[in-house]
């Protein structure tokens, strides 16, 4: 004491009494952190902090991980099954056997009356892999129909689509640690500092050791733009148009990597003609940036010895999401860029189980890969199930973006959605309410029974989240990590793999088909199923996982670790082992600003919340930092308009219009707006969601609106308060 | 101990490294020696005697922030609230931002800010109730949140906005820099957490590897003259030359010479951009939790100048006022006068927390102005007392000289006490992170409420006698009207300078002058015109003609309610105004203009918007009073009247003590 009382009593620090960590992976993005949640005596989980030992997240957590465990305790959870006979009804508290028999009768019925594919199913990239293969087993293997897809149509499907088309199959070839190897990293609408911390935090590590060009392209002034060497502020929706030309001054040039394009591509002749249309100067016009910034960014690109590229939601919400990750894997292709250390094609994945569900929901084919067009595949899986393979389907049904129309115009009448909130998700938020409106039977399983889309259901089956369950997700590395259960499920609520498994055995081919209890049972399957394919599961077992915080795929039976990289020989997965270079014309089809709607809108995240808010909107020291929606807007476009700083904004645009707190900065272009996409009754009131015409993805960033000051403050604040139930 | 793991990160580890003798304040960074009583003695958390095993335990402590990289994650206040336990509303560490430049050649420089563990720590100081101690071990200044009682003065000379003042738990928090982790050597959790490469931490002066700089000022961060802060930057890259918040404080920071490296606090005029620059009355938003404060100095001011006259006019010829002359009217005058001290005290203890700890004010005279300001007012208050009791005959059983030699002497100690008093409270609001206060027209227009309520009350009482009597009312009325002319020009030639001084300075305080133009212009208008009226109608009752009967002392009456108003909404303006010189917020966290939109539109209701929904729980501090005091009773219940009394008599010789040390 230098100076203060004479008597001092004890320093008192708030102790919350840990006595045991438990090892689990968020279960927020796709990073992939390892976590341990702290329990007190009594149990309850009242802490999380890093795995040090995990190679991801090296000890580290982001805001989401670091409250992880308030989750537990949030408000709003769903605990009893609900069931109701109308949507002007009041729910009701059943059983679970109540509500599954409804549900399953009403699947029947819909299913009779108007056909298998008259129910569809939509998931989410949230729950678990073993539960994932579950769902795909029942939706595939017993009820039948073709009509079933996750909300990662919303966020990975151009990724997915993309990184087919370009190497005959999905499947990230990079990992983090290229960042340790690489000499240029080019990300194309990614904000790693907020959207991924961590992954930046692994960037960083790199940059307090040794620098390289970090160069980002983006319309917005993100911080990972301002973090950057430099940032190309490109001209929204014209990603396709600076990737040509990019690849136009390499072969131009001739910076080329000769030897890899012959020896491991196809498509070359095509590929170089489209380009040689994309000189920088007429590319300059339509991209927005200017020919020296493309002649340098190419030089830059191709002559480093390994260079990567990034990217996330700006190329995949786009009209063109799916070129745009064509035209990212073409660069690295002609650049030799795949499958070396520090050079590669790297999608940085959405939710924690977005990879999950691509490798084993069924969602777009069947698990592990397959598809539902190859008739080896539909056997394969057929025999190992033990069902009819004529049971299957022999394309692909509709994407999530294609359900929703077709219940609009009544092909589809009856609908299960897990996990996933597309009265706050999907674009055009009326246009959903009028969809939703028509359904005979909704069903929602949620571990939120506040939840918006409960307006509309018929049956809500309570599940539990994260670590209430078990099984594993897979990051963007692909890297499968272990989620043990914590706690169980508060209430009544279920871990979604029991849902399953019960939900199955109310359909017959249900009974048929072995439907393992355990997530460890069903990850034997997986294994299984896997063997010898490129994602190749058959050398992991829950225990190495917790072991080395998460193995990478390929894991071959009887391997110690798993292989960082894809793509290493320079074999891919078309029948000829050749990648394709595919040329990509650019169709300018995006809404634009014109003089009725003069901005450009843009959605996107923030770093303290996920998704719909269901979670993060609940965790006061996360909501916090943005408890209501707002809009970046430029002030000098503010001030022709007479709009205020944290004043309410009127948006109009050709679908509605939405009521939002302004936030004057120069963050964003004068004709441009930036709106968070986690609040509900915002955003997608206006977004118009055109639809990738590969992946199925809804440009989310490309929408025209007009901005008018608002009178009557008091008014737009009441509306806005009303919006908000958390 | 804290439970180190045994694969803990070197990241979280503090290096161990040789660091100059002295800081770049020029103190000794080593804070205790072996030969030192504050040597090798146990912090006592929680209660555990052991002693931390860090090799550098007794050096001065901080946090190194480099600017340039902080990407505003949150990951560290986020590990800060989780590690401490804290509600939504409450932040040791916060992260806001500036920002400059136009599209795309935008810049946004993030500040993440908890305490800094000042070599001068001015929490300390200021705190009444000892509550803050600045230890050898670490250089930590650590607050007991059991001894605050929740005045919040501490936030006030805070210039980081470090003590945080939770209002639904009626007391003060802050970092404790978790030295609980430092003891075993690990960095505090904040510093660990930090994602972009920005916040570290170490022993002061030591920079962390790969920085150049160890800075002590960048923008947005207020001068570390005030309170030689334990925490150094890097801050490489050039910034615009115009640096804005995004919160709605009106103040921005600008370069203004070529080649001038320092960036200054300016006004940022708010509305101005969009050509609608708003003037208006919002007399909802005088109000504050310093309302208590506004009656309670007023009141305090109006009684000392009150008895100052009934005690000293009659020496000066105010015969009329004695004690003698109008005995009914001087005795219930001064009775008056007590009850209405005591009523001020009694709620200037509703702006706490825990107004049943009242008491605990007196526990730092040596260094706060809060206790000195109490126990000033304590004394003039008892002497008051004593006053009153001598003179209205309570002890007229004793003999009659005795009587008036204690009367005397109670009455010339409340004379000196009294003023004295004012000086310790303006001395209160002399604050240099609050600069609209930091100015002399505190002193000018408290003395200055003395001389114009002390008159105005005592001459219309007696006026009223007067003229009741039949007697004339000019004889007490023009003698006055001088005084309350004197108490007038005084707060007039305050305001006059002190506007003057606000324009000039340019900082915060010249923000709070735009405030006051603007969002408050016309309320700032009218009380300056009630000023002026005021003085005038004085001045021409003083020097013209005091008028006579009833119409005379109406029109005295209704000067009167024109000058309690003006006081009032001068006194109210006078809190409700001042702007700190704190961190820039965000657009919603420590934005105080979301703050005020959140509570109005209801969306506060909601715990997890992370604001309190209202700023007023005097119920909530009148429930805590009441239920902890209960408890107090049952432990002097259980533990004996005796002991009791043992302690209480140890609790007053360590605050004798702690006068004197």
């Amino acid at each position: 004491m230098l100076f203060g009382r004479q008597k001092k009593n004890p320093v008192k620090l708030p102790d919350k009494g840990v006595v045991e960590w438990k090892y689990t992976t968020c279960g927020y993005c796709s990073t992939g952190c390892s976590i341990e949640v702290g329990l007190n005596a009594d149990g309850t989980p009242v802490s999380c902090r890093g795995s040090s030992d995990a190679d991801v997240n090296r000890g580290k957590l982001c805001i989401k991980g670091i409250f992880e465990y308030e989750l537990f305790k949030s408000a709003g959870r769903g605990t009893v099954p609900l069931v109701r006979d109308k949507t002007i009804d009041a729910y009701k508290e059943v059983s679970w056997d109540h509500a599954l028999d409804r549900s399953a009768s009403e699947i029947k019925r819909i299913q009779e009356t108007y056909g298998r594919d008259s129910f569809a199913i939509v998931s989410t990239g949230q729950l678990l892999t073993e539960e994932f293969y579950t769902l795909g087993k029942l939706t595939r293997g017993a009820i039948g129909t073709n009509n079933y897809d996750g909300n990662t149509t919303l966020c990975m499907a151009s990724a997915v689509s993309g990184y087919k088309r370009s190497f005959g199959s999905d499947g990230p070839p990079g990992c983090y640690d290229d960042f340790e190897h690489t000499e240029c990293l080019m990300a194309f609408g990614s904000n790693l500092p907020e959207q991924h911390p961590i992954i930046y935090w692994r960037l960083r590590q790199v940059l307090e050791k040794r620098s390289f060009p970090v160069i980002v392209v983006d319309p917005r002034v993100t911080m990972f733009s301002q973090m950057a060497d430099m940032h190309l502020a490109i001209t929204p929706g014209t990603d396709v148009v600076l990737l040509n030309s990019l690849a136009h001054v390499i072969l131009k040039e001739g910076l080329e990597d000769q030897a890899y394009i012959k020896a491991n591509t196809s498509g070359f002749d095509e590929f170089s003609e489209l380009v040689a249309q994309y000189d920088p100067v007429s590319a300059s016009k339509i991209c927005g940036i200017d020919e020296d910034t493309i002649r340098n960014v190419a030089r830059l690109y191709a002559k480093a010895d390994s260079a990567m590229s990034i990217w996330t939601m700006g190329i995949n919400q786009s009209t063109h999401g799916s070129d745009g990750v064509v035209g990212i894997n073409s660069l690295n292709l002609i650049t030799g860029n795949i499958g070396v250390e520090g050079g590669t094609s790297l999608s940085i994945t959405g939710q924690c189980n977005a990879m999950g569900t691509r490798e084993w929901s069924s969602c777009s084919g069947l698990p592990g890969y397959r598809v539902l067009e190859k008739e080896e595949d539909r056997q394969y899986i057929a025999d190992y199930w033990g069902i009819d393979p004529e049971f299957f389907p022999k394309k692909r049904g509709m994407a999530q973006t294609d359900i929703f129309p077709a219940i609009e115009t009544g092909e589809i009448k009856g609908l299960w959605l897990i996990a996933t909130n597309p009265m706050t998700s999907m674009p055009n938020t009326a246009r959903i309410r009028k969809t939703l409106e028509k359904l005979e039977c909704l069903i929602v399983q949620d571990a939120y029974q506040d939840v918006e889309t409960t307006e509309y259901g018929h049956i809500f089956l309570p599940s539990g989240l994260w670590a209430e369950k078990e099984g594993v997700f897979t990051n963007t590395e692909r890297r499968v990590n272990l989620v043990n259960n914590v706690i169980d499920p508060p209430g009544l609520a279920k871990p979604d793999l029991w849902i399953f498994n019960q939900m199955a055995k109310r359909f017959d081919n249900g009974q048929k088909i072995r439907f393992p209890e355990t997530a460890e049972g069903v990850f034997k399957e997986l294994g299984e199923l896997s063997k010898g394919r490129m994602l190749d599961y058959s050398g992991m077992t829950y225990q190495m996982l917790e072991e080395q915080c998460g193995v990478q795929w390929p894991c071959t039976e009887g391997a110690v670790i798993g292989a960082p990289r894809l793509y290493t020989d320079g074999k891919f997965q078309y029948p000829d082992g050749k990648a394709k270079l595919i040329p990509l014309d650019f169709i300018d089809n995006n809404e634009k600003p014109d003089d009725e709607y003069p901005f450009w809108l843009s959605s996107g995240r923030v770093v303290e919340h996920f998704h719909t808010r269901t979670r993060t909107g609940k965790v006061g020291n996360q909501n916090k930092f943005s408890p209501t929606p707002y809009m970046e807007m430029n002030p000098d476009a503010a001030k022709a308009l007479g709009i205020e700083h944290m004043s309410y904004a009127r948006l109009v645009s050709r679908r509605g219009d939405a009521v939002v707190l302004v936030q004057l900065t120069q963050r964003v272009a004068p004709n441009t707006v930036f709106i968070p996409f986690h609040f509900h009754d915002c955003v997608n009131r206006l977004t118009l969601g055109l639809l990738d015409p590969y992946s199925r993805q809804p440009a989310f960033k490309q929408n025209a609106v007009r901005i008018e000051a608002v009178e009557d403050q008091d008014a737009a604040a009441v509306r806005n308060v009303a919006a908000r139930t958390y | 101990m804290f439970k180190v793991r045994d694969n803990e990160p070197d990241y979280a580890i503090i290096p161990n490294v040789e660091v100059p003798e002295k800081s770049q304040h020029g103190t000794p960074i080593q804070l205790a020696d072996e030969n030192s009583e504050l040597f090798g003695k146990s912090l006592n958390i929680n209660g555990d005697a052991e002693i931390g095993y860090n090799p550098n335990r007794y050096k001065q402590h901080g946090f190194h922030f480099t600017a340039d990289n902080c990407i505003a994650c949150h990951a560290c206040e986020s590990a800060c609230s989780e590690k401490n336990d804290l509600p939504a509303h409450i932040s040791f560490r916060s992260v806001g931002y500036v920002e400059g430049g136009t599209y795309p050649a935008y810049q946004r420089m993030n500040i993440s800010m908890a305490c800094n563990h000042c070599e001068d720590p001015v929490c300390l100081k200021g705190c009444p109730t000892r509550a803050y101690t600045k230890y050898a071990e670490y250089g930590a200044v650590l607050q007991d949140p059991d001894i605050c009682f929740g005045c919040g003065y501490c936030t006030w000379v805070c210039p980081y906005n470090a003590p945080q003042l939770d209002l639904e738990k009626g007391q003060v928090s802050k970092c404790n820099m978790c030295v609980d982790r430092l003891e075993v050597g690990l960095k505090p959790a904040c510093a660990s957490a930090c994602l972009g490469g920005a916040l570290d931490f170490g022993i002061i002066e030591s920079k962390p590897e790969n920085r150049i700089q160890a800075k002590m000022e960048i923008p947005g961060f207020p001068t570390p003259g005030i309170t030689r802060p334990n925490i150094r930057f890097q801050q490489t890259r050039s910034l615009p030359k115009e640096m804005t918040r995004p919160d709605t404080m009106p103040i921005r920071y600008t370069k203004e010479e070529a080649g001038q490296a320092d960036f200054k606090v300016r006004v940022r005029h708010k509305g101005s951009e969009s050509g609608k620059i708003k003037r208006g009355w919002n007399f909802k938003k005088l109000s504050s939790r310093e309302d208590p404060l506004v009656f309670f100095t007023l009141i305090s001011q109006g009684v000392i100048g009150a008895f100052l006259l009934l005690f000293l006019g009659p020496m000066f010829g105010l015969d009329m006022l004695s004690v003698e002359s109008h005995p009914v009217t001087n005795k219930l005058m001064l009775v008056t006068l007590l009850v209405l001290e005591g009523f001020a005290l009694g709620i200037s203890t509703m702006h706490l927390g825990k107004p049943h700890r009242f008491y605990r004010a007196f526990n730092n005279l040596r260094y706060s102005p809060v206790s000195r300001e109490v126990a000033s007012l304590a004394v003039f208050y008892t002497m008051l007392g004593g006053y009153t009791v001598t003179t209205i005959g309570l002890f007229n059983w004793l003999p009659h000289g005795v009587v008036s030699f204690l009367s005397g002497l109670f009455g010339w100690l409340a004379v000196i006490s009294g003023p004295v008093a004012l000086y310790a409270m303006h001395k209160i609001y002399r604050i240099k992170a609050r600069p609209f206060w930091n100015h002399w027209q505190v002193l000018t227009s408290f003395y200055g409420t003395m001389f114009t309520l002390g008159a105005l009350w005592v001459g219309l009482v007696f006026s009223a006698v007067l003229l009741y009597e039949g007697s004339g009312i000019s004889e007490l009325m023009m003698p006055m009207a001088w005084l309350m002319v004197f108490g007038l020009v005084l707060e007039g030639i305050g305001l006059f300078f002190h506007a003057r001084y606000l324009e000039k300075c340019g900082n915060e305080a010249a923000a709070s002058h735009w405030v006051q133009r603007t969002t408050f212009g016309y309320t700032y208008v009218v009380r300056n015109i009630g000023l002026g009226v005021s003085l005038f109608a004085a001045l021409a009752g003083a020097v013209v003609c005091s008028g006579e009967g009833i119409a005379g002392f109406s029109a005295w009456l209704l000067l009167g309610f024109v000058i309690m108003a003006t006081m009032l909404v001068g006194r109210a303006l006078f809190y409700v105004l001042v702007i700190p010189t704190t961190m820039p917020g965000a657009f919603f966290w420590r934005n105080t203009g979301f703050q005020e939109q959140a509570r109005e539109s209801g969306l506060a209701e909601m715990p997890q918007v992370g604001v309190l929904p209202h700023e007023h729980y005097q119920e909530e501090a009148l429930a805590r009073a009441a239920k902890e005091l209960k408890e107090d009773l049952q432990t002097i219940k259980k533990q004996g009247l005796v002991k009791s009394l043992e302690q209480l008599k140890e609790n007053m010789q360590l605050v004798i003590k702690n006068c004197f040390s």
